[in-house]
């Protein structure tokens, strides 16, 4: 027969299914970035500046920062010129002692008339100001009991930079620690584009961690992309060399405790905190206080004054007052190369200056040669030849080169000003002095560095250590030659030893120590953490020598970035993709039965029973007709027709009985193709590889009588819903459904005595019981007649086979056969419940009880059954045969006899018909069961004929016979006290007194001696 | 350690800007009569496709789609259609009882389904969670464009049922996808982002529904990470 399919579903994906989470959805949208990221350009410029918490140094900030004004041209190198705007003329710049002249006058000290000459305005997307001493922290008392509470200087700065940058920039991030302040502005388009901005502050100063020194810095994520790091540091200041050494650990502080939040990568919080070197571009300056060294001081600020005082114009002031220091000491300013202890330092480390070369301008006009007199270092008398000859006594080199600091990677640009500190406030070209006559010194710096400068420097340095660790295990071994090993690492000639190498043009020397030197001339393009290729130009470095205010001059850097960065809308546009295709994925992917029912159970059922009054629901389960007793099972097919392993089980519903998997009367099990029949999973989850199948078995048992009365009233329907739930799947619902055969069990006396001839499935209906509108057509129950007119034609059979066969023994020792169930010879539970199932069939159908049973059945079993049938259909009689009210009177008149209760056995029938007469169908009914039992126990224990004359002479074994007749009067009569009946429900002392009431009864009808 | 300033950190005003994404999933159930169209809505939203012929859904159907909100916003549905018929009608529980959010179909062609939708509306309300967003869909808005005669349920009648009791309203088409998107792009707008998943994954233990911040590297409770 054909099987239907009535649910499933199939899937064409191969692979698990990806679920999209936040995980899997940021990942497939990472994994195609590069449709998302487009090539952006960036200017940023720092400012620099210790302003000595001189008053009027704010004023002084938009000149210099944001319009790049202020630059002494000639004291600065050339190069900055290049950035000037070609057609601005700088004719009506204020001169030098106009502007000394504004300080005193409390007026601006910024140059007028200076068009500026750096990069600004609104070129500029990111403004990164860092400002040292913004408070004046001399006093300690100063610093803990005002500058914490302060917040003035800082709102004054904000002012004063939001007023100098152009209008629209917003804030970024605000830090200070005491004395330093780090504010970053961007600009309108950049601003959105910046994320996960941190800021953290690290104090080394007094007491070690107060923040009159150490650093403020933040981090920033350009365009989701680029992580920027900037950091703003007032090391420990002094010449001396143990606060260089001071210096040295400041930087190691700064670095060991700056932590920023984790960065928010396309929705995914980093699971670490950041710091200094796990960024893209690192920023660093302020006023890192490292000094000229090895030279005296005055020296140098006389060779620097030289230079300056050609700037003033004859008869000014400061002119006079730098001519006349000059004077006064005439001993010879004699600046040679180095002397310092390492040789290769002098030239080499001076390479990085030298290499800002025209070619390396952003701007993409060459600018004018002839703007160059000639390249300043080849000018012996150049201040660029007097800068160069100052810059290896620079400190910061030193410990650069001693790997102290800022030794991994840290780049710096070419010094082309003069030393940055420290001057007499107001003037432009006069170092310190003082007594001190402190020597001018580079204090001030931006140093920056790539993620590529800081992998570069650790793979040369790895490869050193390396090298070293091999020189000293073979020392170890005692090979001396370990020098070899190093020119073979540090003198390698691709021409001699290998072609596998890349060639390097022989300029270069391919020292390690000096990788830093060796970055090619154009863009540097770093890789980012994201894989993302950035470029780093620095476009500008410079001193503004014109600023006043302090007694440092302010730097500038401009840096041109080149970076990719999201594009949101692009990218939502790809996250929606990804979305759809995860989901797509997930849903085709997921795991999936389909459910086979065979129909041909329910085929071959319909020939042979009543029309299934079921016509609404084709699909699902047909049980068919289901009847009183007797199992009915339906068997399901469950394949995985997915392409993934697929578990699934039944699970609870919200049912009539609370939350189940199904109603009581429904049994559901697995049994698995390949495993014998017996072996039940039952409702244990299952799993299925794809194609693998396993069959389920559901099987209808009704034998509860109050599921029977519910049944037959119509108030329940054989119709429910079991739900198979496919694990991250769909649920299946499997409804199933059955067709209530009408029976005799749990039925009212009135009901019964109303069933036609033709029997009560003739009275089958789809909808309600109809018997209560049929005639009365019998005095009592005709099933009453039936069963026990058969158990009496049985007992006598079974008593008469006694006699002849010794193999039917009756059982003697149990009084309660054969209605006892635990008397029972017929031991097999399946073989009793088959015949009690056609029993009760027979008496369903209004068929012929003996014939229900196979011919072979010996009497003695089909006796156990019939009685048991009885004994069952009894105690499903609704009312009963004695019903509660009936039982009420009788208990009413035992009460009111109090001690003197009949003992006659006649009186007590007389008194008990008398009272059941009020109902003649129930009276009849007891009475013919009574008359049943009696004559059953009569059969099975015939009682002497002389029995009435007993007194005189008792025959032989009488006496026995007696007592067993005895016995099984009391034993039916506690057999059937149960089942005839009907009491309200009592408990304890009264249940018992109940019972025994009832057995006083029914012994009296049983009793022999009674009996005529 | 790192000491903060007199100032401390502070970021771009307004932290949902750039970088911080969202991703919040809920459970959506749809109920309505047998033959509305909630299956067709479904396959019309997931897979943007539309059959003239539906077999009636025995079961519960699951899915999932997710939907961007804004390009920092995302949010997962995970849908389960169920069975229309009267016979099922006990079952539903399963199904809305942890649901976040549920779709009440009707047919504007057929008055007894918006009564029908409005006996949900009122089991929902009663029964299913309190903070539920109950959305009322008026399907197959197709068949009265040609034929305005067709139409058995006025716009303005639901729209004010609608309103009174609190819900979202669209007239849909599955078959045109007309507003299909917009009624569950409406929903995830209007769920609380920033605080409910489904709080009980129902018993059957299928996990997952419950969201969590994704820096932290145990699966706990939260359900959106706004990072
Ligand atoms: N013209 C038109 N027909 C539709 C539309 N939506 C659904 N239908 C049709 O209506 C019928 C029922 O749609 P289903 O999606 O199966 O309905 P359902 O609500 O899921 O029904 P159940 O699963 O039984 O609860 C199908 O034949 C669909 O093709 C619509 O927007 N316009
Ligand atoms: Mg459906």
């Amino acid at each position: 027969m054909s099987s239907v399919t009535f649910t499933g579903e199939k899937s064409q994906v191969e692979r698990p299914p990806p679920v999209s989470t936040p995980h899997s959805l940021s990942k497939a949208v990472i994994a195609r970035r590069s449709e998302y990221i487009r090539p952006q350009k960036i200017k940023i410029k720092i400012g620099s500046w210790n302003v000595a918490a001189c008053s009027g140094t704010d004023k002084d900030l938009a000149g210099w920062f944001a319009d790049g004004k202020n630059i002494e041209p000639n004291l600065a190198g050339l190069r900055v010129s290049t950035a000037v705007e070609e057609n601005c003329s700088q004719d009506h710049i204020e001169s030098i002692e106009d502007q000394e002249a504004g300080r005193t006058k409390k007026e601006l000290t910024i140059l007028k008339g200076d068009h500026g000459t750096i990069t600004g305005g609104d070129t500029i997307g990111i403004y990164v100001l860092g400002l040292q001493e913004i408070v004046d922290l001399s006093s300690t008392k100063e610093y803990i009991g005002k500058v914490y509470s302060d917040t003035g200087p800082m709102t004054k700065w904000k002012k004063a930079l939001t007023e100098a940058i152009p209008e629209g920039y917003q804030l970024i991030s605000e830090q200070q620690l005491s004395g330093l302040l780090l504010l970053i502005y961007a600009s309108p388009a950049v601003y959105p584009t910046i994320t996960s901005v941190s800021s953290v502050n690290v104090g080394t100063g007094i007491m070690w961690s107060l923040g009159n020194k150490g650093a403020v810095s933040t981090r920033m994520v350009l365009g989701e992309t680029t992580s920027l790091v900037f950091v703003n540091s007032h090391l420990a200041s002094g010449n001396d060399a143990q606060i260089l050494e001071r210096r040295c650990w400041d930087v190691s502080q700064i670095l060991q405790k700056t932590r920023f939040d984790p960065i928010n990568r396309s929705g995914i919080l980093d699971d670490h905190q950041e710091g200094i070197g796990d960024e893209d571009f690192a920023f660093w300056f302020g006023d890192l206080n490292f000094r000229l060294e090895g030279l005296p001081g005055d020296d140098i600020r006389r060779l620097l004054m030289l230079h300056t005082q050609g700037e003033y114009d004859v008869g000014a002031k400061t002119r006079n007052k730098i001519e006349a220091e000059l004077e006064n000491n005439d001993s010879p300013i004699i600046i040679q190369g180095v002397d310092s202890d390492d040789e290769e330092f002098g030239s080499d480390s001076l390479q990085t200056s030298r290499a800002f070369d025209t070619n390396n301008h952003p701007s993409s006009d060459l600018p004018n040669p002839d703007d160059f007199v000639q390249d300043p270092s080849q000018d012996p008398g150049s201040l660029q030849a007097a800068i160069d000859s100052l810059l290896p006594h620079d400190q910061l080199r030193h410990v650069q080169k001693k790997k102290r600091a800022f030794h991994d990677g840290w780049r710096e640009g070419p010094i082309t000003f003069l030393p940055t500190y420290k001057y007499e406030i107001g003037t432009m070209g006069r170092f310190d002095s003082s007594q001190k006559r402190r020597a001018p010194s580079w204090c001030d710096r931006i140093l920056f560095r790539t993620r590529k400068d800081k992998a570069a420097y650790e793979k040369v340095n790895r490869e050193e250590l390396m090298a070293k660790r091999r020189d000293e295990e073979m020392k170890a071994r005692g090979i001396d030659t370990a020098g070899d090993d190093d020119d073979v690492l540090y003198d390698y000639d691709p021409d001699e030893d290998g072609d596998e190498t890349p060639s390097k043009s022989e300029e270069e020397p391919t020292t390690g120590k000096d990788f830093y030197d060796e970055q090619d001339e154009e863009d540097e393009e770093a890789m980012t953490k994201d894989g993302f290729v950035d470029k780093i130009h620095l476009d500008i470095y410079t001193s503004h020598q014109r600023v006043l205010s302090s007694d440092h001059k302010p730097l500038t850097s401009v840096f041109s970035l080149d970076y990719d960065a999201v594009v949101p809308e692009l990218r939502s546009k790809i996250q929606a993709e990804a979305a759809r295709e995860l989901d797509k994925a997930e849903n085709e992917g997921r795991p999936g039965i389909t459910i086979v029912m065979d129909h041909s159970q329910n085929a071959c059922e319909t020939s042979q029973n009543v029309d299934t009054p079921f016509t609404a629901h084709e699909e699902g389960i047909n049980l068919g007709s289901v009847s009183f007793m007797k199992r009915k099972s339906r068997s399901l097919t469950i394949a995985n027709t997915s392409q993934v392993t697929s578990a699934f089980a039944f699970v609870e519903r919200p049912g009539a009985s609370g939350d189940e998997i199904g109603p009581l009367w429904l049994n559901v099990r697995f049994i698995s193709a390949d495993e014998e029949p017996s072996a039940k999973q039952n409702l244990k989850e299952v799993v299925l590889e794809p194609g693998e199948t396993i069959n389920c078995v559901v099987e209808a048992s009704i034998d509860d009588i109050g599921l029977v009365q519910a049944l037959n009233n119509g108030t329940m329907k054989l119709d429910d819903v079991l739900v198979l739930r496919v694990t991250e799947g769909r649920d299946h619902f499997v409804p199933f459904h059955g067709t209530w055969m009408q029976t005799v069990f749990g039925r009212s006396i009135d009901e019964l005595i109303r069933i036609p001839e033709s029997g009560i499935r003739s009275l089958q209906t789809s909808t309600t019981s109809i018997i209560s509108t049929q005639p009365i057509r019998w005095s009592a129950p005709r099933e009453l007649f039936k069963l026990t007119e058969l158990i009496e034609r049985l007992a006598e059979r079974v008593v008469a086979d006694a006699s002849m066969l010794n193999a039917s023994q009756v059982p003697k020792e149990s009084a309660g056969w054969p209605f006892e169930s635990d008397s029972w010879l017929l031991q097999d539970a399946n073989v009793r419940e088959e015949y009690a199932a056609a029993v009760v069939d027979a008496l369903d159908s209004s068929g012929n009880l003996g014939s229900a049973f196979p011919d072979v059945t010996p009497a003695i079993e089909k006796l156990e059954v019939v009685a048991q049938t009885l004994v069952l259909w009894l105690g499903s009689i609704t009312d009963g045969l004695v019903t509660e009210a009936l039982w009420t009177k009788l208990e009413t008149d035992i009460i009111s006899r109090g001690t003197r209760q009949l003992t006659d056995a006649e009186e007590i029938k007389a008194w008990v018909l008398d009272v059941l007469s009020s109902s003649p169908n129930h009276n009849i009914a007891f009475v013919f069961l009574s008359s049943t039992l009696n004559r059953v126990a009569d059969f099975l224990a015939p009682l002497p004929r002389t029995h009435l004359s007993w007194k005189k002479s008792p025959p032989e074994g009488s006496e026995a016979r007696v007592e067993r007749h005895r016995a099984i009067e009391k034993a039916y009569a506690d057999i059937f006290a149960k089942v005839v009946f009907r009491t309200r429900d009592v408990t304890g002392k009264e249940k018992r007194v109940a019972e025994e009431r009832k057995r006083y009864i029914l012994e009296s009808f049983l009793h022999a001696g009674a009996r005529k | 350690m790192a000491t903060k300033g007199p100032v401390g950190a502070r970021g771009p005003a307004g932290s949902s800007r750039g970088g911080n994404s969202r991703f919040a999933q809920f459970k959506l159930v749809l109920l309505g009569e047998s033959a509305v169209g909630k299956s067709s809505l479904v396959l019309r939203f997931v897979k943007d496709q539309f059959d003239d012929y539906r077999e009636s859904t025995i079961g519960a159907a699951f899915l999932t789609q997710t939907i961007s909100l804004d390009d920092q916003t995302t949010v997962k549905f995970e849908i389960w259609d169920t069975a229309g018929q009267e016979r099922y009608k006990s079952l539903a529980p399963m199904y809305y009882r942890n649901a976040n959010c549920a779709v009440v179909v009707y047919d504007i062609t057929q008055a007894s389904s918006l009564d029908k939708a409005k006996q949900w509306i009122k089991e929902l309300q009663r029964q299913a969670n309190e903070n539920i967003i109950i959305a009322l869909a008026g399907n197959k808005l197709d068949l009265v464009t040609d034929q305005p005669d067709k139409r058995a349920i006025t716009t303005a009648d639901a729209e004010a049922y609608a309103r009174e009791s609190g819900l979202l309203f669209f007239e849909t088409s599955a078959k045109t996808s007309e507003n299909v998107r917009e009624l569950f792009t409406a929903i995830a707008k209007k769920l609380p982002l920033d605080q409910a998943g489904p709080r009980n994954p129902r018993s059957g233990g299928r996990g997952g529904v419950e969201l969590r911040p994704e820096n932290t590297s145990t699966q706990g409770a939260g359900n959106t990470c706004a990072c």
